[in-house]
């Protein structure tokens, strides 16, 4: 069978791997605002730096880091290149009809494409050293509060959990069926109509399998003594420790030395 | 432990699945639960712990009444359930997540679920494996993972529901050692299950029948009553048939339940008759070296080969380069002498290594090896859907490495995937039966010819369920419609991957019959099995593979005799086959260069301990140094 692979978890101990998953979370979001707050490319330096300290931290090889970002970089290039027609200041560079280029919107270009990068790198800092169900434990901790207003906090985060479980588990059942489906001559390339075939016949047993994986699920959570959130303990509680500090006191100095650089051009 | 008193139960109203069950199991007690597909096994199993309430009668779990909600936690972590599909009862990603949902679930203080998880994970064998990804695991793995999350509930009674039924010989044999491990310390186990020699290790065994206790007793007492067990769709243990082949040929023996106490009894005669002790004689071992490749029937030998695959190698993780690079290494490298003991080796990167194979038009050819050994891939192969990276594959003549003669091989060698009826999809059997046809474009008078005459070769009639809904059949006529779906291709090589997976003993003979009479219709056949009795009982050759390579091929006699070679890769022998090395490591003179059926081992040791002189008496042989135990492929 192939292997799946879902998420980018990067095994190890580092003290960015020992961070609760909530502060990687909060610190994650304050990442991205304070990000977008940049206003230049001195601004971004840095952000560079904080990002190269994580990797350096957290020992993940260089080779890891770029191949969960592959995928992610064809956005980056998509984003950018269109904001080549963007901003149309300074001197013409390049004209065909009305596309045209010029420095201003080089530089654009050439910022928006930094600035998206380092804002992937910081985020797969967070998936690569943070396995998915941890992520969704934080996740779940810091929705709680507003269970208080409605909220299912919980269980969200068992419903994120279980997706993120059964996940590889269809992948593989989707390419038995379509391998299944593909030996009686179903085709993809069959015309509009082959296809629209052949998706069916891949998708409808793939939904009655989701029924029938639902069925023995919850009754195994059952017998489990499943029964929401009431009186639950975990295996591993989480808690902030003194790794926790230090990194907030590191996204702290981060802020303030873009505040000060967006302060001192404008 | 348990106590059941008039159980009644019914999932619609109408149809009773349960029917005044009473039952009482003692505490420490190895229970088996026999019967049929839709006996009303699981039903019950499902009681027991109150996943399900009876409509009448009273379930009490050691001592709690089962329909009181106030007890439903204490009875669930008093009797937990393992599940029979390994895929859809773990919750988590990762192993010990898994392992502690359960304590999580009950309120358990944090350091205590740490320390049931680490004793629960020793309990099934899997210390080391906490932080493994769940889906990533053998089936065998992945059950005894739901095991240690039973058992990380302190539960007393443990219920198993069919759950070994999906795993192959290994993964069959590593869950039931677990099972007696903890029985042995002291828990209840209730068992349902299809395969008898399970049930023979049990205290006690309960058949059930329409929702009834249909027998219930020692299994001694109810595995030897054939005819009974007929009626209710299962079958004699092997052991049991030779018992009773004996006695019919007038032989005194009992029929033993258990294969070691039966070649212990028969052993027992034959010394008492030749008046010496010759059990432990030592003779003088052979070692064969497998015959690769050099060995097919001399009758098939003649016909013209079907499927031609020559040094096929398939790897799903390495690129052009790397396997280039990987082949350099291991010319100049002893490949052999690093491969993993048990199992594949892990940083194996090969599903298939150097693999040639023909297949022979007409044939029935059998294709055995443990879960990872690479008859999925090799399977996937045939019939073009991976085309190969390196080396060969002819099928009809054409190669497949060619894009559209792979396309065009798809309608020649049709494919039964593993559980075949989860692919059905179509609103009517009639349409889902015409998928195939249609996808080549035939027109409408021969899709329609078609889709009658591959129902009529599955034993179902067009006319009565042609515009019924796939879904609402029962299991066993679904996957004869999914078998019809790949029939209608009016394939001319026939390949299915287990197609006996999950079935009880009477419906698996249907199928086998089934198979049977198509192989003899003049479909050339390859069937993937777990079974070595079935291999054993209908292939013309057989081959096996392990870790990616072929380990042995030949008729099923040359293969089978090599039952140490077979049983070093984890793979069992037939049976009969076993219980004839057996008798003959304990000194009964059988010849073991053939091939025993229960009859024929039967024949041979009537003539034995009867003294008839048309059997000659040879000198004991041995295919190996060691004797194959009972454990073997149970």
């Amino acid at each position: 069978m192939e292997a799946f692979s879902f998420g980018s978890y990067y095994p190890g101990d580092s003290a960015v791997h020992r961070l609760d998953p909530r502060t990687k979370l909060l610190l994650g979001f304050a990442f991205l605002i304070t990000v977008l707050t940049v206003g230049s490319f001195c601004g971004l330096v840095p952000v560079a730096m904080f990002v190269v300290l994580v990797y350096v931290v957290a020992r993940v090889p260089l080779r890891r880091v770029l191949s969960s970002m592959a995928p992610l970089l064809a956005i980056v290039v998509v984003v950018a290149v269109l904001n080549l027609f963007s901003d149309q200041s300074g001197r013409i560079l390049w004209q065909l009809g009305f596309l045209q280029v010029s420095e201003g919107s080089l530089r654009s270009a050439a910022f928006v494409a930094c600035r998206l990068t380092l804002m992937m790198a910081g985020m797969s800092a967070i998936t690569l050293t943070t396995p998915t169900l941890d992520l969704t434990a934080g996740f779940e901790r810091l929705l709680a509060p507003f269970a208080r207003v409605g909220l299912p906090a919980h269980e969200l985060g068992m419903i994120m959990g279980i997706a993120l479980r059964f996940m590889p588990q269809f992948a593989t059942e989707m390419k038995q069926t379509a391998d299944a489906q593909a030996s009686r001559g179903a085709r993809v390339t069959g015309g509009p109509l082959g296809g629209v075939r052949m998706l069916g016949s891949v998708a409808i047993p793939l939904f009655t399998g989701v029924f029938r994986h639902a069925e023995t699920l919850s009754a195994a959570m059952d017998a489990r003594c499943y029964h929401g959130e009431q009186g639950r303990t975990r295996l591993h509680a989480l808690a902030f420790g003194r790794g926790d500090v230090l990194a907030a006191l590191a996204m702290a100095l981060l802020v303030t030395c873009v505040v000060v650089i967006n302060l001192q051009l404008f | 432990m348990i106590e059941c008193r008039g159980v009644s139960f019914s999932y619609d109203g109408a149809a009773p699945a349960l029917d005044g069950v009473d039952l009482n199991i003692e505490d420490g007690e190895f229970f088996c639960i026999l019967g049929g597909n839709g006996s009303g096994k699981s039903t019950f199993a499902k009681h027991l712990n109150a996943l399900l309430q009876p409509d009448a009668g009273t379930v009490r779990v050691n001592g709690m009444d089962a329909s009181d909600p106030e007890l439903v936690y204490d009875i669930r972590s008093t009797a937990g359930m393992v599940f029979q599909n390994p895929d859809d009862q773990l919750v988590a990603t990762l192993v010990e997540d898994d392992v502690a949902f359960g304590p999580e679930n009950l309120g358990v203080p944090s350091a205590q679920i740490a320390r049931r998880v680490r004793e629960a994970l020793k309990g099934v064998g899997l210390v080391g494996f906490e932080r493994h990804e769940t889906h990533a695991l053998s089936g065998g793995q992945k059950q005894r993972v739901a095991l240690a999350g039973v058992l990380a509930m302190e539960p007393r009674v443990l219920i198993l529901d069919e759950a070994s039924s999906m795993l192959d010989p290994r993964g069959r044999k590593g869950l039931m050692k677990a099972c007696h491990a903890l029985h042995n310390r002291g828990m209840t186990i209730v068992m349902i299950t299809h395969f008898m020699e399970e049930a023979a290790e049990a205290d006690r065994v309960a058949v059930f029948q329409a929702g009834r206790v249909a027998m219930l007793g020692k299994p001694e007492e109810i595995l030897t009553r054939a005819d009974e067990l007929a009626q209710l769709n299962l079958d004699m243990p092997v052991s049991c048939c030779l018992g009773r082949a004996l006695r019919e040929k007038g032989v005194s023996v009992c029929a033993q339940v258990r294969e070691a106490d039966m070649v212990a009894e028969i052993a027992q005669a034959y010394a008492e008759r030749s008046g010496t002790d010759i059990a432990g004689q030592p003779s003088a071992s052979d070692s064969h070296v497998l015959d690769n490749g050099s060995s097919a029937a001399d009758g098939i030998a003649a016909s013209e080969p079907v499927i031609e695959i020559s040094h096929l190698s398939h790897s799903y993780s390495l690129s052009a380069r790397e396997r280039r690079r990987w082949r350099k290494r291991s010319t100049t490298a002893d490949a052999s002498s690093k491969q993993a003991l048990w199992g594949n080796d892990p940083n194996s990167p090969w599903a298939l290594r150097d693999v040639s194979l023909t297949v022979r038009r007409g044939e029935f050819l059998g294709l055995a090896g443990h879960t990872g050994s690479g008859k999925s891939t090799l399977v996937q192969h045939l019939n073009g859907l991976i085309r190969p990276q390196e080396g060969s594959v002819c099928a009809l003549g054409l190669d497949l490495s060619n894009k559209k003669d792979a396309a065009a091989v798809k309608a020649k060698v049709g494919v039964v995937f593993q559980y075949p009826e989860r692919q059905l999809f179509a609103e009517t059997v009639a349409q889902d039966v015409a998928f195939g046809p249609r996808n080549l474009g035939l027109p409408q008078d021969e899709v329609a010819r078609r889709v009658a005459s591959s129902l009529a070769r599955v034993g179902l009639d067009l006319a009565a369920i042609g515009d019924k809904s796939p879904f609402e059949l029962s299991g066993g006529q679904q996957r004869r419609v999914a078998f019809a779906g790949v029939l209608a291709m009016e394939p001319e090589v026939l390949v299915l991957d287990e197609p006996m997976a999950g079935l009880d003993p009477a419906a698996r003979r249907d199928f086998l019959g089934l198979i049977d009479r198509l192989h003899r219709e003049g479909l050339t056949v390859v069937m993937v099995s777990h079974s070595m009795d079935d291999l054993a009982n209908c292939c013309d050759r057989i081959v096996v593979m392990n870790e990616g390579a072929v380990f042995a091929e030949g008729t099923p006699a040359q293969v089978f005799a090599h039952a140490d070679e077979l049983k070093s890769i984890g793979l069992g022998v037939p049976a009969a086959q076993r219980m004839a090395l057996a008798l003959a490591q304990a000194g009964v003179p059988l010849r073991c260069d053939k091939l025993y059926a229960v009859e024929a081992l039967a024949d041979e040791l009537a003539g034995l301990l009867l003294g008839c002189a048309d059997v000659p008496l040879r000198v004991p042989c041995q295919a190996g140094s060691k004797a194959p135990t009972r454990e073997e492929g149970c």
